[in-house]
């Protein structure tokens, strides 16, 4: 095999070993069967991505390109994949369902995702964008007897569809302008370019920002999101809120820094006031939400906004703390989603308030993990959050934009508000007898236990993880 | 020595981790012993290193321990690593040994309470948090304690959280602070900013080269710490937590809300006086603020009726006085009140405590009275106590005020008015105090008799900490003499080396030592001996001799009354200006933007084109259209944007 593709085994793994579970379900249906194959093929999709460390930088063809940014963000994403499919199946085992294909459609979810991060053309960034957004469709809506489920998939259908439409319109308008395709050539073409306030390339970016943006669910484009991440599954919703974001973000960061994205000064001001508008109205709206689920939607609204503060600052601060952040926030929020999926029996997900009421006296060492989780997501010292966040401070002050760092300070308090408030519920004590909890699966309960071990760990020690991000992402 | 400093914060936290992890585990006995062996170990070992540090030449006293880098970003990094001089090494002596005198007492205070390992495991992992604060050696690992010190009063305050009004004050605190930790971020921000390091001494020394002395930069990052400061030291306008924290448990209140934690933002204009050197105008803003503070506690304070209110008032208005030093740059005045405070008001609340145990957890002074014959140890050490918050010569609260008040008047960033102000408070601190006891502990009994029959000293767990409290109550001022006595202040030397006054130092003693007029600063120490002399018989009358008199007294001036006894409505204030609009602009925002305008806009469309709207309703259900709607708004803004923009 030429050493092109062999730098994408990770990818090729990940799509046999779907093809694999196709198979097996098609033979025998066992859900165990099915997790043990997605599990031993995403960690062998995982050693690929480390083996393959030698072989990089190499572009393969126009369409992709492996290398320490795409590996850093591969490794991420299928590590969050593993912790999905360990929740989903503590999830789909209480339930009546065909268990098998959801295995199936989130490794194609993986793989779109995958692809993204390595995009190098925009024939792979919508290709891997349609692979993960046609997967997500079924997974939102799994749970054929749950209504909300199947109405939470229309909706994000709909969006999504409509969302892709702009994206590739602003594509097409690109190519039109410029006759390529491909970031790097682009990125000359653009340089090249005597005049690049033209219309065209105007409404192009701006297309393009309306589907980037629909993905990243940023204000205005949020819509979906509080009914999308309260309708879906659980485990989907970890999924949609760590994955889906990452390998967005990820694209979006390969696109700004290979064709200067930065050049754009109308671009930046736009992007300054959607993350403005995303960290206050996501903390705002959070504040008078009774279910947990939604709480988090809005807040993730918010965390995709404080991303964008250092994003907006570029240079390898921008790229170092948005890395960081990402794997923290992942930590965090496959965390909390899958406390949800681990206390929710057969039927209705336990996601209100007072769903948590107590929980501590019920279940201590869950609500001890979700505890650290919270603590993570509003930002309080000695959590990963809090060094992740104040990555994102650095890179803000570091470029003098205080309008955006005073926000992000102002949203961040307004927030640890909601957080504390989920936690003041876990610890208060119920007046009447909780519904009995379902016993929690084993496997899932020590994974989580696992995600709080690590953000304290890089809350601690944030060094490990900031040296193989500065080898690996600081490659782009 | 040296390489154990990091076992001072450590020890509490293995406490807090034992305990904790062990929760509903481990007998009481052990809970507690856990408890105060692991605080008590951490005193002394700060007192070893104590001796150690003072062991040293003045100008080298300062050990630093790097245990690792923490966050690095480029050349900019920030260390796990404690520094041990002379400030912290006070700031950890009052923490270590105030706190374990307080663990000790709540080992019997607490004894009956239910939830007693989770208590001390809260407790010790509020020392640690403070112990992180008064240790770390940069801005952004203070923060941490800073942020851990408030989370654990948090907990405290909303300990018995079965009471609303317990959870209410914990929500409350909650809020203030946030207000106030916004303004020490962005002031650190600006530190950052420009000096490019968060570590004490790197930002220290090259502040003056960094920042213009006087601009407007310095005297933003200043005014923004020090509205950090006003949060967590309860200071106007942010005060208004403190007095509703008492619903937590009494030795809580004697240590996080009267002896360390208030006293954090104190601390840290202590440990930035460089900056502050370096900002007149944020001197002068501190030293108003704190000058009003402490006026403003105090007259609320006069109209309280139960006890633990008074003394919250009384610590709002005593933490006024240190910010009032700081603000005339007097930082070493600051720092010896804060010690001294420490001693006497947490004496203060433990005795209440103790009072408030007897009375079967009754705390209106209303229903108190004759206690002192039932509480002999209490009485004694609540006394002491008073006497020394009240400023009565000889005990170290006098020499903390009045070394504070003559600095007002006679530092260069001092003003009469300021002495003026911190003067009369000095009276009325000596009349609300006065006033307790003698409705605490004299006059007649006016408890029911079922009450009367359950009163009982408290046990040696409770007693042997307030009367050892009570010695430094006593002696912890003679450290701190003024130099009109003829003697060195120690205190005042030992700090020397890390805050910077205005020289003042050296003047005061050029000053002594050429046997310069001195008859002004004996006038007004005279004077306020006098006026507080005078407080005390007057508070005497009132409510000792003629409680009669008292009552017509507050008939006559009722409005003022009513006025003070509900703190001049500045909760209902706040709530009516700031809390009412936050929670309706959330609600606003959510029902109108999203319900009325998104869903509005809709209807509107479809009243005008039913017939579209009647075909669409078939096409789809719910409120995706509505989504799109917005998305599509969304594209069509910021299309326009990107061509006319």
């Amino acid at each position: 095999m030429d050493i092109e593709y062999q730098a994408l085994w990770p990818v090729i793994i990940v799509a046999i070993t779907s093809i694999v579970v196709l198979l097996q379900a098609a033979i025998t249906r066992r859900h165990a069967v099915a997790l043990g194959l997605t599990i031993v093929g995403l960690i062998a999709a995982f050693i690929a991505v480390i083996g393959v460390g030698p072989l990089l930088p190499q572009s393969v063809g126009v369409l992709l390109v492996m290398d320490g940014f795409a590996q850093f963000f591969m490794g991420l994403i299928i590590a969050a994949a593993i912790v999905t499919a360990v929740l989903g199946y503590a999830y789909l085992r209480r339930r009546n369902e065909q268990r098998e294909e959801f295995y199936i459609v989130l490794l194609l979810a993986t793989l779109g995702s995958m692809v993204l991060t390595a995009a190098s053309h925009f024939v792979t960034f919508f290709l891997g964008l349609e692979i993960l957004s046609v997967s997500l469709y079924v997974m939102i809506a799994y749970l054929t007897e749950e209504l909300a489920a199947l109405e939470a998939g229309v909706k994000y259908l709909i969006l999504a569809a409509a969302s892709s439409a702009f994206l590739l319109f602003g594509m097409a308008l690109i190519y039109a302008e410029f006759g390529t395709m491909q970031f790097g050539p682009l990125a000359d073409a653009l340089a090249a370019a005597e005049d690049l306030s033209t219309p065209i390339v105007l409404v192009a970016t701006a297309l393009m920002l309306v589907g980037i943006g629909f993905k990243l669910a940023i204000v205005p484009f949020h819509v979906w999101t509080p009914d999308v991440y309260t309708g879906a599954p659980a485990p989907v919703t970890a999924f949609v809120a760590s994955v889906s974001k990452s390998a967005v973000f990820a694209l979006l960061l390969r696109y700004f820094f290979v064709t200067d994205g930065y050049q754009f000064d109308t671009v930046m001001i736009a992007l300054a006031v959607i993350a403005i508008a995303s960290m206050l109205i996501g903390n705002i709206l959070a504040l008078i939400q009774e279910n947990v689920k939604r709480i988090l939607a809005y807040s993730s609204i918010a965390h995709l906004g404080y991303m964008l503060v250092a994003f907006i600052a570029g240079g390898d601060r921008a790229l170092e703390a948005v890395a960081y952040y990402l794997i923290v926030y992942s930590l965090a929020v496959l965390g909390s989603f899958g406390i949800i999926s681990l206390i929710s029996p057969e039927g209705r997900e336990r996601m209100s308030l007072e769903d948590f009421r107590g929980l501590f006296w019920q279940r201590p060492r869950l609500a001890i993990i979700f505890t650290i989780l919270l603590l993570s997501l509003a930002g309080i010292p000695v959590t990963a959050g809090f060094v992740g966040k104040f990555y994102l401070v650095l890179a803000g002050v570091a470029a003098a934009h205080w309008v955006l760092v005073v926000v992000l300070a102002i949203a961040s308090l307004i927030g640890i508000y909601y957080y504390f408030r989920i936690m003041a519920v876990m610890y208060a004590r119920r007046d009447t007898p909780a519904a009995s909890t379902p016993t929690v699966s084993l496997s899932g309960a020590t994974l989580l236990g696992l995600l709080a071990a690590a953000t304290i760990y890089l809350g601690v020690y944030p060094d490990q993880l900031l040296l193989l991000i500065r080898r690996l992402v600081l490659t782009l | 020595m040296s390489e154990y400093l990091f076992w001072i914060p450590l020890l509490p936290l293995l406490g807090f981790l034992i305990n904790g992890l062990l929760l509903g585990k481990l007998p009481r006995p052990v809970v507690s012993a856990v408890a105060c062996v692991s605080v008590g170990l951490s005193f002394v070992l700060s007192l070893l290193l104590f001796f150690e540090l003072r062991s040293l030449p003045p100008a080298a006293r300062e050990i630093e321990q790097v245990l690792f880098t923490w966050i690095a970003a480029g050349s900019f990094h920030v260390d796990i690593a404690f520094l041990l001089d002379p400030l912290s090494a006070v700031m950890i002596l009052v923490v270590t040994g105030v706190g374990f005198l307080i663990h000790v007492y709540s080992t019997g205070y607490m004894h009956h309470d239910k939830d007693f390992g989770r208590y001390f495991a809260y407790l010790n992992l509020f020392t640690f948090s403070m112990l992180t604060l008064v240790l770390a050696n940069n801005f952004l690992l203070m923060f941490v304690g800073w942020e851990g010190v408030g989370l654990c009063s948090y907990l405290l305050i909303g300990f018995w959280f079965h009471k609303k009004s317990a959870s209410d004050a914990g929500k409350k605190a909650f809020i203030v602070n946030r207000i106030g930790d916004f303004g020490f971020l962005l002031g650190m921000f600006i530190i950052f900013w420009q000096v490019g390091s968060l570590e004490f001494k790197t930002v220290m020394e090259q502040a003056p080269a960094m920042f213009v002395a006087g601009g407007g930069l310095i005297t933003a990052a200043c005014l923004l710490l020090f509205v950090g400061a006003t949060g967590k030291s309860a200071q106007i306008p942010l005060y208004v937590w403190l007095p509703d924290a008492m619903e937590g448990p009494t030795p809580v209140s004697a240590l996080i809300h009267a002896a360390t934690m208030v006293t954090a933002g104190v601390y840290m204009i202590a440990r930035s006086s460089v900056l502050y050197m370096m900002a007149p105008d944020a001197l002068m803003v501190v030293a108003i603020i704190g000058a009003a503070t402490a006026f403003f506690a105090a007259t609320i304070g006069l109209a309280q009726n139960d006890i633990k209110r008074v003394l919250a008032y009384s610590t709002v208005s005593q933490l006024g006085y240190m910010f009032l030093a700081c603000g005339v740059a007097a930082f070493g005045a600051g720092i010896f009140h804060l010690m001294t405070h420490a001693f006497f008001k947490a004496l203060l609340f433990l005795a209440a405590g103790s009072v408030i145990h007897a009375m079967s957890e009754k705390q209106d002074m209303r229903e108190m009275g004759g206690l002192k014959k039932y509480l002999p140890i209490t009485y004694m050490t609540m006394l002491i106590a008073t006497l020394a918050i009240a400023g009565i010569p000889g005990l170290s609260g006098f020499f903390s005020k009045d070394e504070i008040l003559w600095k007002a008047f006679s530092s260069q960033h001092g003003h009469w008015l300021l002495w003026l102000v911190g003067f009369i408070t000095a009276g009325l601190t000596a009349f609300y105090m006065f006033r307790l006891i003698y409705m605490t502990f004299h006059g007649k009994e006016r408890m029911d008799e079922h009450t009367r029959s359950h009163i009982h000293e408290s046990p040696r767990s409770m007693t042997v900490p307030l009367m050892a409290l009570a010695v430094l109550s006593v002696i912890g001022g003679y450290i701190g003499m003024p130099h009109i006595f003829g003697v060195t202040n120690y205190f005042e030397e030992w700090l020397a080396p890390v805050v910077h006054g205005p020289g003042h130092q050296a003047a005061s003693h050029a000053l002594a030592a050429a046997g310069a007029d001195t008859s002004m600063e004996w006038a007004l120490m005279a004077a306020s001996v006098i006026l507080v002399i005078i407080a005390i018989f007057v508070a005497r009358h009132f409510y000792n001799k003629k409680p009669e008199a008292a009552t017509a007294m507050a008939e006559k001036m009722s409005g003022m009354k009513t006025l003070l006894a509900n703190k001049y409505y500045v909760d209902e204030f706040y709530g009516a200006t700031v809390v009412r609009p936050i929670v309706n602009g959330s609600l606003f925002l959510w029902k109108f933007v999203d319900v009325v305008i998104i869903d509005g806009t809709i209807n509107g469309l479809a009243v005008i084109s039913r017939d579209i709207s009647e075909v669409l309703r078939y096409v789809q259900g719910g409120k995706v259209r509505n989504y799109a709607t917005v998305f599509v708004a969304g594209v069509i803004v910021l299309v326009a944007y990107f061509i006319f923009g």
